[in-house]
């Protein structure tokens, strides 16, 4: 391969070069112990997905170009040059990652395989083979956020609509869903569909809470694609909206990858610590829930409902109790999927792979963990606080027929609230 | 406008959540021809901003974005 | 025979532990001085004292409890080659000095037969232990996930185990720990010699061999994947950051 191309890429790895990566390249037994771990591998059966093998190709450069060892006995580790072969591979084998880190869970060194990809994606992306609809999401988010005034009447009215959604559910004409509220102590930052929005607004108003919204929604494309500028800049909106109008506290919606984002990924790529208060809108609304602020009726939802930890809220997160107490809060009818907590399958839609058309059947494969999980429980509705488990599951639950209803947690609790207007309908 | 321009592709995304229909958008520029126009219907408000921001970055055109009744639909032409 | 002795037994050791320390240390010093990831790559449960967070890193270096729930088959066979050669490992410092209060209550004969089932069985389970492994990785469906390394690893380990096991199965009755000792000793204290016992049995053929691949493995060691005996306990604290 030529030589510009190939210090290009090395030089890659060297600016990302940290004390675990090295750890995580250096120690890797190729045990294989992981490989029950991935749903992608244990979906497909495709060697390629197999965990130690996506961390392998990094590894593989690794050993030629920054280890003594590997330069004079390449053959000993299979070290080799990045070159198309190898790019090729690692494109399929790391774009289609979800990121759950699962493998990570049950691996005896803990060695973290989505943050060796987060370098595999870095080098995709300097050879120009990182993947075009993430970037294009990525950059159209930012384009957003450059450009807010061209957008302002636009959403200020569909934000107008959800507010008068709002008021036909809680039958208070005075609920409201106040857009760029200086002095309101919480910015939601929203995913940008309504059906994020119109349930934590009747919330929030019935809570009596001094909330608002911005132009910026939560999801963010650059993290998936893998460009640490991108997804800096994405986040960055945000942030900067909340310091510009004085909130306490930011609360991400029922998106796993958001909540991640801002809790443990911001600070390390804006190297300034963060100066609000981070919440996952699940943790508000147990809040709201234990002590009282909103009232939730059981018996208003009907069968037996289940409840998926989102990877990145769960296992990366650490959310798992909060969520649970509020499903058992509106149910009695409650039943756990096994293995459940950081132990749940990852339902394979997460990373993004949702958005990318090229991993359809990896991604629909992948899903046979859960499927199978999901029909053992017995359940008919399914509670889940995050938008690509949601789309991955309705998916499965179309394909294999499962007759399961997908909900958001927090549509589960509206249709709880004993509210004097009209019951939405369930999105 | 939308009376004279000729459709090359109809797209349906009525009942998808953003950024879905920004991505069904994207998936399907590429079925048609350079100066071809897609028609895309959706009920997501999210897309108003999604859908022209999406285009203004990968440099397509959205010659119409509109508001009627519970739909918005748009008229995204393919520039290069 | 005298001479291979003083090649892998004598001057190999030395240079041997040159090697191993010097590169152990390196690999220690790049460690170190690499800064570390911006990010927290922590993953929950994670335990909020400092005394949780060790007590987890134990755990789950020495233990490995979310390796033997998804994979118990692998588990059994590595936790009893860990714990074998651990064994293994102690018993060979009788070549440093005896053991105390043992051999008081044992007596001698009964301290050569304590050491000849210990040994035994730590033997036997490291030998099976890295039979399993040579077969899971040749006949396993994910065998391309293999490198060469792991192979050589596997022969070095195979190589050092076959004659420790010949050494304690065919000779253990004949040489024991006290001829041994004199001559590790020997080269403790840079006055290097081997004793005219160990000479004059036939047992200065699997000593020879056992050390020689003894010497490779180690020299190996600091620059192959064996490095997880001391990267483990780092990556896995990182877990609870």
């Amino acid at each position: 391969m030529d030589s510009t191309q190939l210090t290009t890429l090395t030089g890659v790895i060297d600016k990302k070069m940290n004390r675990q990566l090295k750890q995580y390249l250096d120690i890797c037994a190729r045990c294989a112990i992981c490989k029950d771990a991935c749903h992608q591998y244990v979906g497909t059966g495709d060697f390629k997905y197999l965990p130690a093998r996506r961390a392998e190709l990094i590894r593989q450069i690794y050993k030629k170009y920054f280890t003594k060892t590997g330069e004079f006995v390449p053959a000993l580790y299979e070290a080799r040059d990045p070159d198309e072969n190898l790019l090729d591979e690692l494109y399929d084998s790391t774009y289609a990652c979800t990121g759950c880190r699962r493998c990570m869970y049950y691996c005896p060194f803990s060695i973290d395989t989505a943050w060796i990809l987060s370098v595999a994606k870095a080098i995709l992306i300097a050879a120009g083979k990182g993947n075009e609809m993430l970037g294009q999401l990525a950059d159209a988010a930012i384009f957003k956020g450059d450009n807010a005034e061209m957008f302002n009447d636009v959403m200020v009215s569909g934000f107008e609509d959800i507010q008068e959604e709002v008021r036909a559910i809680t039958g208070n004409p005075n609920s409201q869903v106040p857009v760029n509220k200086e002095g309101a102590d919480i910015l939601y930052v929203a995913l940008a569909g309504a059906h994020s929005i119109r349930p934590a607004a009747v919330i929030f108003e019935e809570a009596g809470e001094n909330w608002t919204i911005s132009m910026f929604e939560a999801a963010n494309y650059g993290f998936f694609y893998g460009d640490v500028e991108k997804a800096r800049l994405i986040t960055k909106r945000y942030i900067d909206e909340a310091k510009r109008l004085g909130v306490k506290e930011i609360v991400v919606p029922e998106c796993g990858h958001a909540y991640r984002v801002a809790e443990f990924f911001y600070e390390a790529w804006s190297k300034e610590p963060m100066p609000f208060k981070i919440s996952h809108i699940l943790e508000k609304v147990d809040q709201y829930i234990k002590s009282g602020r909103i009232t939730v009726d059981k018996g208003l939802i009907e069968g037996k409902v289940t409840y998926h930890d989102p990877c990145q809220l769960g296992r990366n997160g650490g959310k798992f109790e909060e969520p649970r107490d509020i499903v058992k809060a509106v149910t009695d009818n409650f039943v756990d999927l096994t293995p459940n907590r950081a132990e749940q399958w990852c339902c394979g839609g997460g990373g993004g792979i949702v958005a990318m058309e090229e991993f359809k059947d990896v991604r629909l494969a992948s899903g046979i963990k859960k499927v199978e999980q999901l029909k053992a429980s017995g359940a008919t509705v399914l509670a889940c606080p995050c938008e690509n488990c949601r789309l991955q599951i309705e998916e499965l639950n179309e394909v294999h027929e499962l007759g399961l209803q997908v909900w958001q947690v927090i549509d589960l609790v509206v249709a709880a609230m004993p509210l004097k207007g009209t019951k939405p309908t369930h999105v | 406008m939308s009376d004279e321009t000729k459709i090359d592709l109809e797209l349906d995304l009525k009942g998808l959540l953003c950024p879905l229909p920004m991505v069904k958008v994207s998936q399907n520029i590429g079925k048609v021809e350079v100066g071809g126009v897609i028609r895309a219907i959706a009920t997501d408000p999210g897309a108003m901003a999604d859908i022209p921001a999406w285009a203004k970055s990968t440099g397509n055109e959205v010659l119409q974005a509109e508001k009627v009744g519970g739909e918005f639909v748009f008229l995204v032409k393919r520039v290069k | 025979m005298e001479t291979y002795l003083w090649i892998t037994s004598v001057w190999g050791i030395y240079l041997t532990a040159v090697v191993f320390f010097g590169g152990m240390a390196w690999r220690i010093y790049q460690w170190a001085t690499t800064p570390k990831s911006p990010v927290r790559l922590g993953m929950f449960p994670k335990p909020k004292s400092g005394a949780g967070r060790f007590g987890k890193l134990l755990a789950d270096t020495f233990i490995a409890p979310q390796s033997a729930k998804i994979e118990p088959t692998m588990w059994i066979f590595a936790m009893a080659f860990h714990v074998a050669a651990l064994g293994a490992f102690v018993g060979h410092l009788r070549l440093i000095r005896e053991f105390p209060l043992l051999p008081a209550w044992l007596g001698e004969a009964g301290m050569n037969t304590f050491a000849a089932w210990s040994g035994s069985i730590a033997g036997t389970l490291m030998l099976v232990g890295v039979l399993f492994w040579i077969a899971r990785r040749t006949f396993g469906p994910y065998k391309n996930l293999s490198v060469p390394e792991d192979y050589l690893l596997l022969f070095l380990l195979l190589g050092v185990i076959v004659m420790g096991d010949h050494m304690r199965f065919v000779y253990g009755g004949v040489v024991h720990a006290a001829t041994y000792r004199e001559w590790f000793v020997s080269l403790l204290t840079f006055k290097p010699e081997i004793p005219a016992e160990l000479l004059a049995s036939n047992v200065g053929v699997s000593l020879g061999t056992h050390m020689l691949f003894t010497d490779l493995l180690l020299m190996y060691f600091p620059f192959s994947k064996l490095v997880h005996a001391i990267g483990a306990f780092s990556s896995n604290l990182v877990r609870s950051e």
